[in-house]
């Protein structure tokens, strides 16, 4: 049997043939099908899915509310526990607060009072009624 | 097309998009359509992929960066949709790829819409044979007759290990055919 050459032999063609005025609408056919899936777009409140997410993280906001408050309110409870704790249970005194200041806190005390006496004074001297105060 | 910027430009924008998608239809149905038609060889199923394939153009033209020719871009998506479509539709049925495009082949001497002989199915059934990416070259060449520069862009393969491609492609078919 001869060798088969295919540069020997005559262009073999595909064979394929498509029918008659096939490619006449197929712009139109691909134009329709692109038209088809813009409108398929569904909008985002009809998704199942995204409702039920939405609904879900709702849900859990909701649960988080009263940790979040919790939260908050323990933190106001500790600092009044422990004022209370500094002033009824601990062993500090009027003495020992005295000792712990230094001279500048003393100098700011000073100048509070002198402050307080000014106005006071002010007060007083400004004062129509100052008359029937005093009287009594 | 004159210039293919320009012509992009035009795809784009929503103003002169739907005329410009008009030109690039016309321009590229029928290449594209024996494109295709060499991979799935049925008319049916090339009539699906086809429009898959616009409609997936005309959904990423506006990824479309321009690094390619519009060109290969477009052959590369129907390659792509065309390979994909086959190893669907082989498993669909239960088929191994080959064993399909055998039945495909067997099929055609039915097909309205094929006009072979015998020589044309035995080169077929020669084809079928090759390694996949043997098999794409040898169509893109010999039926589509493409130069090896834009096969190269479409397949992102180089010129040479095409050239090498087509040429082992050749030889197999030529034993093929001699000896069946």
């Amino acid at each position: 049997m001869k060798a088969f050459k295919l540069e020997n032999e005559p262009k073999i063609k595909p064979g394929f043939k498509t029918p008659d005025h096939y490619f006449d609408d197929f712009s139109a056919k691909v134009l329709q099908q692109i038209n088809d899936k813009e409108v398929k777009v569904i909008p985002i409140y009809k998704r199942k899915k995204v409702v039920a997410m939405l609904a879900a993280a709702v849900v859990i906001i909701a649960l988080m509310i009263p940790i979040v408050n919790n939260y908050n309110n323990s933190k106001e409870l500790d600092e009044a526990t422990l004022e209370t704790y500094l002033s009824y249970e601990s062993n500090l005194n009027q003495y020992d607060l005295i000792r712990e200041l230094d001279t500048r806190d003393i100098e700011a005390i000073n100048k509070n009072v002198a402050l307080e006496e000014e106005t006071l004074e002010d007060i007083l001297s400004s004062n129509p009624n100052i008359e029937s105060l005093i009287s009594e | 097309m004159t210039n293919e910027k320009e012509f992009i430009a035009q795809l784009l924008n929503p103003k002169t998009q739907n005329a410009a998608f008009q030109i690039l239809l016309s321009e590229y149905q029928k290449p594209l359509y024996s494109h295709i038609r060499n991979i799935v060889l049925n008319h049916d199923d090339t009539d699906d992929v086809l429009q898959n394939t616009f409609v997936k153009v005309f959904q990423y033209l506006k990824n479309f960066k321009g690094e390619s020719k519009l060109f290969s871009w477009m052959y590369r998506i129907a390659t792509n949709e065309a390979l994909t479509f086959l190893s669907q539709k082989a498993k669909l049925n239960g088929l191994t790829s080959e064993a399909l495009q055998n039945k495909t082949i067997e099929n055609l001497k039915a097909d309205t819409y094929f006009d072979g002989d015998e020589i044309q199915i035995k080169l077929q059934k020669a084809i079928v044979t090759l390694p996949e990416k043997q098999k794409l070259v040898f169509k893109m060449k010999y039926f589509e007759e493409l130069k090896y520069e834009e096969i190269s862009e479409i397949l992102g393969t180089s010129v040479g290990a095409l050239k090498a491609s087509y040429h082992h492609a050749v030889k197999k078919i030529e034993i093929y055919v001699t000896s069946n």
